[in-house]
């Protein structure tokens, strides 16, 4: 029990860290507010400094293993007329960022589109409201849902954790992860509410939703003492913070399980080391996090069916050789193998020897695998 | 073959009554409109030239309003220009290509071809006579009616008569098969644009309706009138140098009673009766102030050893300098007969040089524009002919290549503009000025240019905004002015026009309120038909049509831009009024304080100091 007792240690830090994360934010924003205000009041035109996010600007970080933004940004300035409009629904953006996070109340990136019509602020369409939203959290490092802006819902959660609810309306109340065996969504909720207990040794993310159903099934998390995520696919940003603090605030190891093919292996990498994308933005990577399989080398040792790889599919490989972390190693020598076999497989490949082969021949042997890498 | 075949000689009303689609008469729509353009031109070509402000009504009626088009209709066009002498009336009316318009200067029609179609074509179509009612002394009128006998190009008059009137003018009147319903948008176009190109003129026109379209002059004065000059050497080909050959001037001239009666004259000798010898003594003594004529009869004389009795009973065949004889045919004794001509008498070179013609280098200065002495001698030089070559002893060989040379020629000085009658940009201004009442117009007369030996001159102009109505780019075309308004496809003023990219000069050519007016004035509008519609693409021409377009387009484009700030300045204003309460609002709210920042006179300022600097740009591009 004593690795419970440390876990409950570091839960009442996370809590102030959040706080102080909350406030912090709030502050961020109310500064950019007094500055703007007093411009206004000095007769200048205000302005915003954006990190450029142009590809010239996105560089590879080895220490920090993971894409961040040079030093090029650019400034929106009132004052022209062209960058007015862009200027005035960035600063609405930030007003209405900090009313969501003052009364904690969670939108959607649809709502915020529709949302700003109540103020005379008009986007063009949903993309454009988009953009504003990814430039706002250029300009505060933070990523929106810091400031309560949720994608739609896909991935889920199952296992033995304990979790202590922040939103309003559910403050203090606690549930368990493994109560319902469809597993939890991942929603605001989840992600913003306190890791609070766990008896899990072990996160496993895994692809699809099939897969998740059945390791439930299986009892792979009692097996194998694990809290079992799924991504649903490339895992959306609320999933890759909550990734990051099971690792973080409670110490868990995190291991991926994808198709065998280039796209399962980026999935696996967007989890450990960020996207191009999101640049932007820090604190959403687990850079320990494991690639399990299903490897291209797999394939072979555990003579799995598949189906031919596409062009596109081949190009992509090639397309992914020429990042940076893909250099050197076991991503790499993936890439290559799926090269030269021009093959893939899906999870579901397993179900050839049997449903359970996949929990219980491949799983328990790629886990010791693991280990050692 | 055993089938014979007649040739038959047809008069020139057979040949346009055959060939009567050549000159616009092709169907009742388009030849109604021919009609009308075919009187009101020759109105205004003869007002013009008699330096008239012209006045013209026109008139289109139905013969039976009730009856559905294609039907008869009575087309009047009435002037008050010189009017025709009554002897001229018949064949200027009755007979094809009959006209005072064959010299060389700038007129709308060529040779008053299409008066007397627009007549052969009403009288095919309803059988009906010509009405002519011509006052050419402002005294007395004369008024015809007659038809047109086609086989023999002969006017054949039905009606003659005379009334006193001080009213000075020419009315023509026809009846002819014509379809308003179609060709009254053209119609009305045409007189529109016509006064548009015309200024000076008054024009009114009844359409069959009833409505009445008056365009009223706009300016009180003529621009100068054209003057008739000698053709350019480039614009000559063979047949023209052999016209020009059979002068008068160097022909051996008729003798008759007046002739007689001249050489009396200018010898001084009253008596009616005189011998031979008589008659070579005075001239002796008077050659030097006997005038050509004469000299050559005389010398003519001097051979035969006549009097004035037995010159008449001769006629001179030919003088044939090859064998120094001179041969004549009796028509007392009904044969050819020759006498030898003595080299050596002085009368000999009269004669010689008669026949002969002129020198070459004579020819071209005295009978060519732009050809001095040293041109001629330099041109002779090139053409490898001798410079005292005389013209009249050319053979068929040495004309063509006399000709082709004229025209290869490139030492010759460009063709004389006086000819042409040009608008000038100043009327062409007032005209788009009242007719348009743009927010933005400039015109532009370029100097003159040539193509094959035709001087032309380009006049242009281009008007945007205020109340033009319509939306695109809208072109008149008008040569010699005249408008033209069929069969634009194919014209050489909308082909530079399409190939001119207008986003470069900031408009947009499918959607401005943006006119072009074009007008080419030229001895020869090198037009693609008879029927006079669209002009061909010379590359002389065209390049002209360029640099006057690019001109104006500029101008334009300087406006455009001006306005373009203009209205980027207003349109920031809007923005800065839309957008800064906002600003205002939301950053209130965020950094918590009560009161909302003191930013209007920022909009003020903002919306103030824009004018300035557009105002400063206004100055730098005057």
């Amino acid at each position: 029990m004593a690795k419970k007792t440390t876990k409950k240690v570091t839960k009442k830090e996370t809590k102030k860290e959040k706080i102080d994360k909350s406030k912090k934010l709030i502050q961020a924003l109310k500064n950019h507010g007094a500055q703007i205000y007093e411009d206004l009041e000095n007769g200048e035109f205000p302005k915003f400094s954006i990190p450029n996010r142009s590809i010239s600007n996105i560089i590879y970080d080895k220490k920090l293993r993971q894409y961040v933004l040079g030093t090029n940004s650019s400034l929106r300035s009132a004052r022209n007329s062209s960058q007015l409009r862009s200027f005035t629904q960035l600063l609405w953006l930030a007003f209405f960022a900090n009313k969501l996070t003052h009364e904690k109340k969670s939108s959607t990136l649809r709502d915020v589109y529709y949302s700003s019509q109540a103020f005379a602020v008009d986007f063009e369409d949903q993309q454009e409201s988009d953009n504003i939203i990814v430039d706002l959290e250029a300009v505060l490092s933070q990523p929106r849902e810091d400031f309560f802006v949720f994608p739609e819902e896909r991935s889920s959660i199952f296992g033995d954790l304990t979790i202590e609810y922040t939103i309003p309306g559910y403050e203090g109340k606690t549930q368990n992860l493994s109560s319902h065996p469809d597993g939890y969504a991942i929603g605001p909720s989840m992600t913003s509410a306190q890791l609070t207990d766990t008896s899990a040794e072990l996160v496993i993310a895994i692809e699809k939703g099939g897969l998740f159903t059945r390791f439930v099934e299986e009892q792979v998390d009692k097996k194998f003492k694990s809290i079992i995520i799924n991504t649903g696919g490339q895992a959306p940003r609320s999933t890759r913070t909550l990734l990051k603090r099971l690792h973080d605030e409670l110490g868990l190891p995190v291991v991926i399980l994808t198709d065998g093919d280039v796209y399962g292996e980026h999935i696996a990498m967007v989890i450990k080391s960020g996207s191009a994308n999101a640049a932007h933005l820090r604190e959403l990577t687990v850079p320990d996090a494991k690639w399990m399989g299903v490897w291209a080398t797999d394939i072979d040792k555990f003579k799995l069916p598949t189906i031919p790889m596409t062009e596109s599919d081949i190009k992509r490989c090639y397309d992914l050789l020429k990042d940076p972390r893909y250099e050197e190693g076991l991503w790499k020598r993936e890439l290559e193998v799926f090269i030269k076999i021009k093959r893939k497989a899906e999870l579901e490949a397993f179900s050839k020897y049997g449903l359970t082969n996949i929990t219980e021949k491949y799983l328990p042997k790629k886990l010791e695998e693991s280990k050692s890498f | 073959m055993s089938s014979k075949e007649n040739f038959n000689q047809i008069s020139p009303s057979e040949f346009f009554y055959r060939n009567r689609d050549l000159a616009g008469f092709s169907n009742p729509t388009r030849s109604l409109y021919t009609a009308v353009r075919e009187f009101v031109e020759n109105s205004l070509d003869a007002c013009d030239h008699s330096g008239i402000l012209p006045n013209i009504h026109m008139t289109i009626k139905a013969v039976d309003p009730e009856k559905p088009d294609p039907k008869p209709y009575i087309l009047t066009v009435k002037d008050n220009g010189p009017g025709i002498p009554s002897k001229h009336v018949p064949l200027a009316f009755g007979t094809v290509l009959y006209g005072s318009k064959f010299g060389l200067k700038q007129a709308r029609g060529m040779f008053g071809l299409g008066a007397t179609m627009a007549i052969l074509y009403g009288q095919i179509t309803t059988n009906k006579p010509v009405k002519v009612k011509s006052n050419a002394d402002g005294k007395t009128r004369f008024d015809f009616e007659m038809k047109l006998d086609i086989q023999k190009n002969k006017p054949v008059i039905m009606k003659k008569q005379e009334t006193s009137s001080s009213e000075q003018g020419l009315s023509v009147s026809i009846t002819l098969e014509g379809d308003y319903a179609k060709a009254g948008t053209k119609i009305r176009d045409y007189v529109y644009q016509t006064s548009l190109i015309t200024p000076y003129a008054t024009i009114t026109f009844d359409d069959p309706k009833g409505e009445k379209f008056h365009h009223k002059s706009i300016i009180r004065s003529m621009p100068p009138a054209p003057t008739v000059i000698a053709p350019h050497p480039y614009g000559i080909d063979v047949e023209t140098i052999r016209r020009m050959l059979v002068d008068t001037h160097y022909q051996i001239p008729n003798v008759d009673d007046k002739m007689i009666e001249k050489i009396r004259k200018e010898l001084g000798m009253s008596k009616s009766k005189f011998t031979y010898k008589e008659i070579m003594k005075k001239t002796e003594k008077k050659w030097k102030s006997l005038t050509r004529p004469i000299r050559v009869v005389i010398a003519l004389m001097s051979f035969l050893e006549a009097d004035f009795e037995q010159l008449q009973k001769i006629r001179i065949e030919d003088v044939d300098l090859r064998n120094n004889k001179l041969v004549y045919w009796d028509y007392s004794t009904s044969q050819t007969l020759a006498v030898d001509m003595d080299t050596e008498s002085p009368y000999y070179k009269q004669l010689a040089n008669t026949v002969q013609g002129e020198s070459l280098t004579h020819f071209l200065t005295k009978r060519f524009q732009r050809v001095g002495p040293t041109a001629a001698l330099e041109f002779c030089k090139f053409a490898k002919f001798k410079p005292e070559t005389r013209v009249g002893n050319m053979t068929d060989q040495e004309l063509v290549k006399l000709s082709d040379a004229l025209q290869t020629y490139e030492g010759f000085r460009s063709p004389d503009p006086t000819c042409l009658a040009p608008l000038g940009a100043e009327p062409l201004e007032k005209g788009i000025q009242r007719r348009f009442e743009p927010d933005f117009m400039a015109v532009v007369q370029r100097t003159a240019s040539a193509y094959s030996g035709f001087p032309f001159v380009i006049e242009m102009g281009i008007a945007y905004g205020g109340k033009i109505e319509s939306r695109g780019t809208n072109v008149y075309r008008f040569a010699n002015r005249i408008p033209l308004l069929y069969d634009e496809g194919s014209d050489v003023v909308l082909k530079v026009v399409k190939d001119t990219d207008w986003n470069r000069y900031k408009v947009k050519s499918d959607s401005a309120p943006f006119i072009i007016v074009s007008h080419i004035c030229s001895t020869r509008v090198p037009y693609k038909t008879v029927g006079k519609e669209n002009v061909a693409d010379r590359p002389e021409i065209e390049k002209e049509l360029r640099l006057a377009l690019q001109f104006l387009s500029r101008k334009l484009s300087g406006y455009m831009s001006k306005k373009g700030q203009a209205e980027a300045a207003k349109k920031r204003a809007n923005l800065y009024s839309k957008y800064l309460p906002l600003v205002a609002q939301f950053c209130t709210e965020l950094s918590g304080k009560k009161k909302e920042p003191n930013y209007k006179k920022m909009i003020k300022e903002e919306t103030a100091l824009n004018n300035t600097d557009q105002n400063k740009e206004v100055e730098n591009n005057g």
